[in-house]
């Protein structure tokens, strides 16, 4: 067989070393990075009580100097780097993959697809997504091959030679168009809508009827990202027991380390998931990407490998907010006392379930807002698009719905010449009240909340709801 | 021309994972010397998480932030954590770790019983020491008594614990149960200048009041308003992810999809809500998320207060917007049925600028 | 490959690099310096700011044969063995860094500020901060900090807080 040319290791070498140190991979003159040993340290640290001090943060320190390790900060000796290939179509059924180019690539030291992967699906409630998509490919973001090399710029130019046959399928993108049961299932022969919840409470269309006035309004958010500056990545190793340690940057490692479990088919007590301080998460690192890939890949070359995603994969190859369309319905008094409220959600669950049906759940609980309404039905829908994938992102549909039912608020108040204040304190959830769900509530304060920022804003009401902050 | 208005916005946030079960756990470990290790699986995201748990700690030990060193994230030595997510990390893991300290302690305390002479129910741990309660001059330091454990009574103070919410699943039909162990509760107010000619949207000011029951650090509380608030603003009028008619991806890069940097954020006025939650480690509930959930909506109808125009879809760009605001402009000229009165395009003119 | 010298914080260092290398990758994998970080590697986010012959810069959009012969500075160089630098206290003190990736861009985006204005205003400092993205603080901290630390900078007592 022929030899394939040697590629130098680590072709970036550490300076410019002395021949007998380069044999190392570990840098021989690690640089004299100074830094005081002794620091006072902050007088709230050291007071008691501890409850209620301004205490500066353990990690402040290391932040301010720099010396805060991530994970794209360490390197281990002999360690390669990783990188994904991404299908680059939303919807499609994969007919054949071939690496042998990109496996005869100098430098690259192996090459994993979909069918290397003993269980190639997790997810954090529903099953899914796959490691890496073996037969088809539901999001543009999809991961179809990863390959470990000596250096970066190898992994990602060998991408470029594994090459993929698609059968391109039309994708579904508009939410409401998976809503229909004619439109085809995106992750046929499973339905569109993959979650529904309904909560309710009294008799919604006897509170409609007797109400003084009902308005109705119709609201939609957008895809976001969670931009965290740090972008995920991932180191794995093995030891000679077998044993495989991974640092990720994941935000949950007892799952993280049932999914490894899970979809290598490991015992647990064989896994060691390790987490740093993390650049930033925002619900976006909550479940794994690559780390299965990587263990294969480490196993495969008996090396340590690392992969840290692009800023561009950031945004197509992890998880992002749920885009909601949302319909409320609500009858008041004239005083702008609520009696009835009919909510109607869809999320767009992009291409995989992910967190959907906890943000299916939140939306749905949160929808009617801090407000005392004893006839209220709200039902949502999640469903399945070829888009990026949606997941857990701070807030998990509340910041959506508190968007609906605020401007909703806002325009009943304006309506019927009511502070937007004033009818929210009308309103307003109090010590005791009852949940849309019956849930007694304790430690209440909206009102509180309500009143000390409208004293620390000037807030004025002037009864029609048009005030002008300026003029306080 | 800019025209000033201002929005408000309250809203409720749930505590921790709905209903199913979202345990935390944890290990206290006092050393010879009266300090402390605190072992959480929890994973440090940023938040300030790690510094949160080591004040709720030494609170329960009687000692100070500083004495409490904090280990982490690593499943072969960290007890299982179901993560730093749901807003659940200071309620859930904080609750664990005071459960887990006061385990400690009470070792500690029956340890000291007989050195003061006294039942292990008559003692209090504060300012480093352990004293008899009611009779503070009879008392002795933390440190002694960690070290007697270890040399004489043979008993290392080391707690461990665990916490889970209380929840009742929600009925199937009507959604009716006790989804989450407690909520949190915010208003914030936005003032913006919105120019009715290009329909750019300028926040000038966001106050934001936010309840998390005890606040075990003020300064990170803060932090996490500021810094949600800076996340509102960009979901209320920047950020977006585009697709093609394809499904791919238009923007995925940070030159294209444009997130709020220093040049784009308001002065932001945190206030606190004073609050205390029984269930929660000295009455504390929580706060990571709550702080993003009212701002756009605050930003939305502070500028239906400027203009008169209703955006109900995000993010309000400056092109929407104006939009909006021309075709207003354009209907208001028509005359209308019943005499429906039609808020005019409202506002007072922004006050010129100070500088 | 190129051969490029730098001045890195106070230090002669050198380096055989592939001639498409950027700073950012020189400081990082061959002078193990990780503090300026890889946070889009296009010039968009700033957390690869360091200073270069006293001008803040994306570390990854200059490459690291541009660097020869420069006096960079990186947040490595901010301390000394006796001290924090005056920002790093001030920053450690005010809360201003959460998770901390933006940080050494950000610190030395605040560095540059204060070495060619030693008073700036609110709206100098935030637009000195204007290429540095921090997703975790909204900024408030960080300017309320940069204030403190020039005070402290230009010898003045700090300020009352009552």
């Amino acid at each position: 067989m022929e030899k394939k040319p040697e590629v130098a290791e680590k072709a970036t070498p550490l300076e410019t070393l002395p021949e007998a140190a380069q044999i190392l991979t570990v840098p021989a003159l690690a640089p004299l990075v100074t830094y005081p040993l002794e620091v006072v340290v902050p007088e709230a640290r050291q007071q008691t009580p501890a409850v209620g001090q301004r205490a500066t943060r353990q990690d402040g320190r290391l932040h301010g100097l720099g010396q805060t390790k991530y994970i794209d900060d360490w390197y281990f000796p002999g360690m390669l780097f990783a990188k994904i290939k991404r299908a680059g179509v939303a919807s499609a059924r994969i007919k054949s993959i071939d690496t042998k180019e990109a496996e005869a690539m100098p430098g690259v030291v192996a090459v994993i697809t979909g069918k290397d992967i003993p269980c190639n699906s997790f997810g954090p409630s529903l099953k899914d997504q796959p490691v890496l998509a073996d037969t088809r490919v539901f999001h543009a973001g999809d991961g179809v091959a990863a390959v470990a090399a000596v250096t970066e710029q190898i992994a990602a130019d060998a991408l470029e030679k594994i090459k993929v046959e698609y059968e391109v399928l039309t994708p579904v993108l508009d939410p409401l168009e998976s809503l229909k049961l004619e439109t085809p299932g995106v992750h046929a022969p499973n339905a569109n809508i993959y979650g529904h919840k309904v909560i309710k409470k009294g008799d919604v269309e006897k509170a409609f009827a007797e109400s003084y006035q009902v308005f109705e309004g119709s609201y939609r958010t957008q895809m976001v990202e969670h931009v965290p500056l740090e972008p995920h990545a991932t180191i794995a190793m093995w030891d000679p027991n077998g044993r495989v340690s991974i640092y990720s940057t994941l935000g949950r490692i007892t799952l993280g380390r049932a999914d490894v479990a899970r979809t290598l088919g490991i015992p647990m007590s064989r896994i060691r998931m390790i987490a740093t301080i993390v650049g930033g998460n925002f619900g976006g690192k909550n479940e794994i990407t690559t780390e299965p890939a990587l263990a294969l890949l480490s196993k495969k070359t008996g090396r340590p490998v690392k992969c840290t995603f692009t800023r561009p994969e950031e945004f197509y190859a992890s998880t992002t907010r749920h885009p909601l369309i949302m319909d409320y319905k609500t009858g008041v008094t004239k005083e702008g006392k609520i009696l009835g409220r009919k909510i109607r959600l869809v999320l767009d669950g992009g291409a995989y379930c992910s967190w959907s049906e906890t943000t299916l759940a939140k939306a749905c609980i949160l929808s009617t807002g801090p407000y005392n309404i004893e006839n209220l039905y709200a039902e949502a829908f999640v469903v399945y698009t070829n888009k990026t994938m949606t997941g857990a992102m701070r807030g998990f549909g509340v910041p959506q719905v508190c968007f609906a039912h605020e401007s909703h608020m806002d325009e009943i108040a304006t309506a019927l010449n009511i502070d937007p204040l004033d009818i929210r304190l009308l309103n307003a959830f109090e010590e005791g009240s009852l949940s849309p769900t019956s849930q007694k509530l304790q430690s209440v304060v909206v009102k509180e909340s309500l009143l000390q920022a409208a004293q620390r804003f000037g807030w004025i009401a002037n009864g029609n709801g048009k005030g002008n902050g300026a003029q306080s | 021309m800019k025209r000033r208005g201002r929005g408000i916005a309250c809203m409720w946030y749930p505590i921790g994972f709905t209903v199913a079960a979202n345990p935390s756990s944890a290990v206290v470990k006092v050393n010879e010397d009266g300090t402390a290790t605190l072992l959480t699986g929890t994973v440090e995201t940023g938040q300030g998480s790690l510094t949160i748990l080591a004040q709720i700690a030494a609170q329960e030990l009687g000692i100070a932030t500083e004495d409490v060193h904090v280990v982490s994230a690593d499943t072969d030595t960290t007890p299982m954590d179901t993560g730093a997510i749901a807003s659940r990390t200071t309620y859930v893991t904080g609750n664990a770790v005071r459960l887990a300290a006061e385990k400690a302690k009470l070792i500690l305390f029956d340890v000291a019983a007989p050195m003061l002479g006294v039942k292990p129910s008559q003692l209090e741990a504060r300012d480093h020491k352990i004293f008899v309660k009611g009779y503070p001059q009879r008392n002795v330091h933390i440190g002694d008594v960690a070290n007697h454990a270890r040399l004489v009574t043979g008993e290392p103070p080391i707690g461990s614990a665990s916490f889970n919410p209380h929840t009742v699943a929600l009925d199937p039909e009507t959604g009716q149960g006790k989804p989450f162990g407690t909520y949190v509760y915010a208003t914030q107010i936005a003032e913006v200048d919105v120019d009715d000619e290009t329909g750019e949207v300028e926040v000038l000011r966001i106050v934001a009041s936010h309840d998390c029951g005890t606040a075990i650090n003020p300064m990170l509380v803060e932090g996490q308003v500021e810094g949600g608030v800076s996340m509102g603003v960009g979901f209320a009028l920047q950020e977006e992810i585009l697709f093609n008619k394809d499904g791919i991806q238009i923007n995925p890069n940070l030159t294209n999809y444009i997130m709020p940097t220093s040049l784009d954020m308001p002065e932001v006025e945190v206030d606190i809500v004073d609050n205390y939650d029984p269930t929660g480690p000295f009455g504390a509930k929580g706060v990571g998320e709550p702080t993003l959930v009212p701002t756009a909506a605050a930003i939305l109808n502070a500028i239906h207060n400027a203009v008169g125009v209703r955006i109900t879809s995000l993010p309000a760009t400056a092109e929407k917007v104006y939009a909006a605001i021309k075709a207003k402009r354009a209907q208001s000229g028509k005359q209308l049925p019943g005499g429906a009165s039609r808020p005019q395009l409202g506002g007072a003119p922004a006050p010129s600028p100070a500088d | 490959m190129v051969t490029v010298t730098i001045n890195v914080n106070g230090e002669k260092r050198t380096a055989s690099v592939p001639p498409e290398t950027t700073l950012l990758r020189m400081l990082r994998d061959s002078l193990n310096l990780t503090g300026a970080k890889l946070g889009c590697d296009v010039g968009d986010c700033g957390a690869c700011t360091v200073i270069v012959d006293g001008k803040p810069v994306n570390s990854c959009l200059m490459l690291a044969a541009q660097a020869d012969g420069r006096d960079v500075l990186t947040i490595e160089g901010l301390a000394t063995a006796d001290r924090l630098h005056p920002i790093q206290k001030a920053f450690e003190n005010y809360g201003s860094l959460q998770c901390g990736f933006c940080g050494p861009g950000v610190l030395m985006s605040a560095k540059a500020l204060l070495d060619e204005n030693p008073n700036p205003t609110v709206p100098e400092i935030r637009d000195a901060l204007g290429g540095n993205l921090c997703r975790c603080t909204g900024y408030s901290k960080m300017i309320e900090a940069i204030q403190v630390a020039a005070r402290a900078m230009r010898g003045e007592p700090a300020e009352k807080t009552a």
